[in-house]
């Protein structure tokens, strides 16, 4: 127990020392922060894909002379000038260049299905699972004892051991 | 040459439609020497489609614009090592490059086996043959890489600027050497539904490939990010685009495979699920080919496309019922007398585990497909990007990265209350303490909280596990501490060296989630001599240096980097370049990187008169320790591959014996966690 204590409390310190060393660069600037600011460029640009053809967003879109990003980067500081919000500027490109230009799907209709499948999908193989759990256990022997804790003599490692040293020997 | 070339194809095709023949003749009439004939059809199939390497490589060295493909991917100015690179850098290329690490890997297959598994090996050779056909099919009506240019042009156009970066000397060969080397397996399993032959042997035959692929795909993923990070010039290094999404399925559908084939090892369980998955990730290999080249969905990276997508389509939808009806066929057989105990159990979190993986694959390949099915059912194009991915797939990786602290410490068959107390108590103080600390140092965002108290707790268990068995030599061998941990690593290499790629999974996820949550970026323009700051830098531009060679012209900045105090750190140098050839610009960013975080410098633009440049820089936290983390996974890899004298010894038993048999050994075999 005492070892154990003694893991545990040089990890934590060893955690806290890193957390020290690192507080400064991990500022919290994750878009929830500036939800009631003045959005930057790349908060608005991260949700519009870029249309030249190379699939990014145009905040990561990077060709030097990409005719669609370079000029909506510009576009978008003039309107947040402007004083316009993050869902203005988007709703204002999504009616220029339809659905399309978003970066991810909107949550209404068919783009629904979207977002709901992978855990719908998660949640039917996980029953799925369950169901086939459920039918292996009833046909487990019922005087099965449980296997051995994995503790500090781990049985499979004991016997390697034992074996190693009857070579030894 | 190039008729040399074309001959080589066409032989090399004749070859594997007779090996296919030649080997299923001889194993159903059990006629060996048609077997052994097959096999050095193969054998002289590889000859050949070498012979397609050499004389394309020597085409692309020579710059023989003859052919329509060094003409379409290189130039006289290219540098050498870009115009072997080329080989790759395009469609008939890459797909004869494909063909010859198949071919070679159908070669080692077939001498490995040359003297056992006589049942299921030459159907297995068969079905490598089979895809070899494809691509050999592919090559020699659809598209040539030897077809000549009616007009031999003086010059080339070029191989694309942003495949003339080192990484992509290094990554595709790795990424396709991951996905080809999933046919092993694949075939392997095909084989022995066909023969009926379900045992666990295949699985113990094509262990090592199965590590071979993950091992390559996880090079393939983390030399592909590193690319992107340094050439894209974005400051990121995963965008989620479908072509990153198509090796990134296979990677997580191998990695279930490889922690699921351990319960039928150990317990004769999931024989349905393995084989399903081993071939889901060969079909995931197929999807991702069919991405690339199809054009069906736009990606930064599809530098192949072609007319082939229909084609890669009716050949993924061939193989996958084909599969299907083969799996349904044998379901009778693929019945085992299961035995599951517990929830508490090493199985229940295996099983978990699985989910998880396939779970997260589902949601990419969803991600990915979702605008092509969106245009079909309503007619309306989307995007379906990062943020998307990100929204769906994090939770999903807190599942996972929890379910990696549990399965290490928990028994096989079932555990009790208090031993499960006794086990996880010391790693979740180690969680709990870091989320407490995480929470003091500043962190408010409860993703980041629980990520970091996830991975300290995971690294808590495995750290645990080492105690442990350091403990347990020390008390029975009396072994020094660090000889404990070597012989305990090198006599259980398969078990240490996963918990080693365990501790490289967990690194690199808090490099994932620190770059991801915590980056800040500044664009500025500025004068010769001005400075601007970023984080406790200040970055001062001293002026541009400009250089014109035949190939490119390149402006490359000097930036100081000071330190807060104003020591000099480091001189850094972002260039612009302009590849004259295809007359494209491109970007080189400088990076300083060190373990807290990275600073990414691009040179945005320079102005007319050149004397303003416009920077963008970017600072990263953690970055660095998703390349560490990446870098330990390849060191557990190897240790889990290194020769094992017991292991091949338990082995070879075991496929000379029965399944019962095999399933005793799986328990004697070193470790068989």
């Amino acid at each position: 127990m005492r070892a154990k204590l003694t893991l545990a409390s040089s990890l934590v310190f060893l955690v806290a020392a890193l957390f020290a060393f690192l507080s400064p660069e991990l500022k919290d600037v994750s878009p929830e922060t500036f939800a009631a600011e003045i959005p930057t460029n790349s908060q608005v640009s991260e949700g519009l894909t870029c249309q030249c053809g190379c699939g990014l967003t145009v905040a990561n879109c990077n060709m030097p002379t990409c005719g669609f990003s370079v000029p909506m980067r510009h576009d978008i500081d003039r309107m947040i000038g402007e004083g316009k919000t993050r869902a203005q500027i988007i709703a204002f490109y999504r009616h220029q260049y339809g659905e399309k230009v978003l970066s991810a799907p909107t949550t209404e209709g068919f783009n629904l299905l979207a977002w709901t499948m992978p855990f719908i999908a998660l949640a039917i193989g996980g029953g799925l699972m369950v169901f086939a759990v459920g039918r292996w256990h009833s046909s487990a022997p019922a005087d099965s004892k449980p296997g051995a804790p994995p503790e500090s003599f781990d049985p499979e490692l004991r016997r390697k051991l034992e074996k190693e040293l009857e070579e030894r020997r | 040459m190039p008729q040399l070339g074309n001959l080589a194809l066409a032989i090399a095709l004749i070859l594997a439609i007779y090996s296919i023949v030649a080997n299923i003749y001889g194993a159903r009439r059990n006629a060996p020497d048609f077997v052994v004939s097959a096999r050095h059809a193969l054998w002289a199939m590889c000859a050949m489609v070498t012979i397609a390497v050499v004389v394309l490589w020597a085409a692309l060295l020579r710059s023989d614009f003859s052919l329509e493909y060094v003409a379409a991917y290189s130039s006289t100015t290219l540098p050498t090592v870009y115009k072997f690179t080329s080989l790759w850098g395009g469609q008939q290329g890459s797909l004869l490059f494909w063909t010859w690490l198949l071919s070679i890997f159908t070669s080692i297959a077939a001498f490995q086996n040359r003297r056992r598994n006589p049942d299921i090996a030459p159907y297995a050779l068969a079905v490598l043959a089979g895809v070899a056909i494809f691509f050999l099919l592919m090559m020699n009506f659809v598209t040539r890489p030897f077809d000549l240019l009616a007009t031999v042009p003086a010059e080339g156009s070029d191989l694309n600027p942003l495949l003339q970066n080192y990484w992509m000397a290094i990554h595709p060969p790795s990424l396709y050497t991951g996905y080809v080397s999933a046919t092993v397996p694949f075939a392997f399993g095909a084989a022995a539904l066909i023969t009926g032959k379900l045992d666990d042997g295949w699985i113990r035959s094509t262990r090592r490939w199965a590590i071979f692929s993950w091992f390559f795909l996880t090079l393939g993923n983390m030399f592909g990010a590193r690319w992107a990070y340094e050439v894209l010039g974005w400051g990121g290094y995963w965008a989620w685009d479908p072509v990153e999404n198509a090796a990134f399925m296979p990677w997580l559908v191998m990695t279930a495979y490889l922690h699921s084939v351990m319960i039928q090892e150990r317990k004769d369980m999931l024989k349905v699920w393995n084989l399903s998955l081993i071939g889901l990730a060969f079909g995931l290999t197929l999807f991702g080919t069919f991405i690339t080249r199809s054009g069906v969905i736009s990606s930064v990276h599809s530098f192949t496309q072609s007319g082939l997508g229909p084609y890669f389509l009716s050949f993924l939808i061939t193989v996958t019922l084909a599969y299907t009806a083969l799996l349904i066929f044998r379901s009778k057989d693929l019945r085992s007398p299961a035995e599951f105990e517990s929830y508490l159990s090493r199985e229940a979190a295996f099983l978990f585990n699985n989910l998880m993986l396939v779970g997260i694959a589902f949601a990419v390949f969803w991600g990915t497909i979702f605008p092509v099915l969106s245009e079909a059912v309503r007619g309306v194009k989307i995007t379906v990007g990062p943020p998307f991915f990100n929204r769906v797939n994090g939770p999903l990786a807190l599942g996972l990265v929890f379910l990696m602290g549990i399965g290490p410490l928990i028994a096989w068959r079932r555990t009790t209350t208090s031993n499960l107390v006794r086990s996880f108590a010391a790693p979740v103080a180690i969680g709990v303490a870091t989320g407490i600390v995480a929470a003091a140092a500043g962190l408010r965002q409860w993703y980041v909280l629980t990520a970091f108290s996830l991975a300290a707790f995971v690294l808590g268990t495995v750290l645990v596990e080492f105690r442990r068995g350091m403990n347990a030599r020390r008390h029975m061998v009396a072994e020094p501490r660090a000889k404990a941990l070597v012989n305990l690593v090198a006599k259980n290499n398969r078990r240490y060296g996963g918990y080693i790629i365990h501790i490289g999974t967990i690194v690199a996820f808090v490099g994932i989630v620190g770059s991801s949550f915590f980056r800040t970026e500044v664009k500025k323009s500025v004068h010769p001599g001005d400075s601007f700051t970023i984080g406790s830098y200040t970055l001062r531009f001293q002026g541009l240096d400009e250089t014109d060679t035949p190939h490119l012209e390149s402006a490359t900045a000097r930036v100081q980097v000071l330190s807060a105090d104003g020591r000099e750190i480091t001189v850094m140098s972002p260039a612009k370049l302009f590849f004259k050839r295809p007359q494209q610009p491109a970007t080189k960013v400088a990076i300083r990187s060190t373990p807290a975080s990275d600073l990414y410098v691009v040179l945005a633009g320079i102005d007319d008169s050149g004397q303003t440049a416009t920077f963008e820089v970017f600072l990263t936290p953690l970055v660095f320790w998703l390349w560490a983390g990446g870098l330990m996974m390849v060191f557990g890899t190897v240790i889990v591959m290194w020769p094992n004298v017991r292991e091949r010894a338990a082995i070879a038993t075991a496929l000379s014996r029965s399944s019962t048999d095999a399933r005793e050994l799986a328990d004697a075999a070193p470790g068989g966690e």
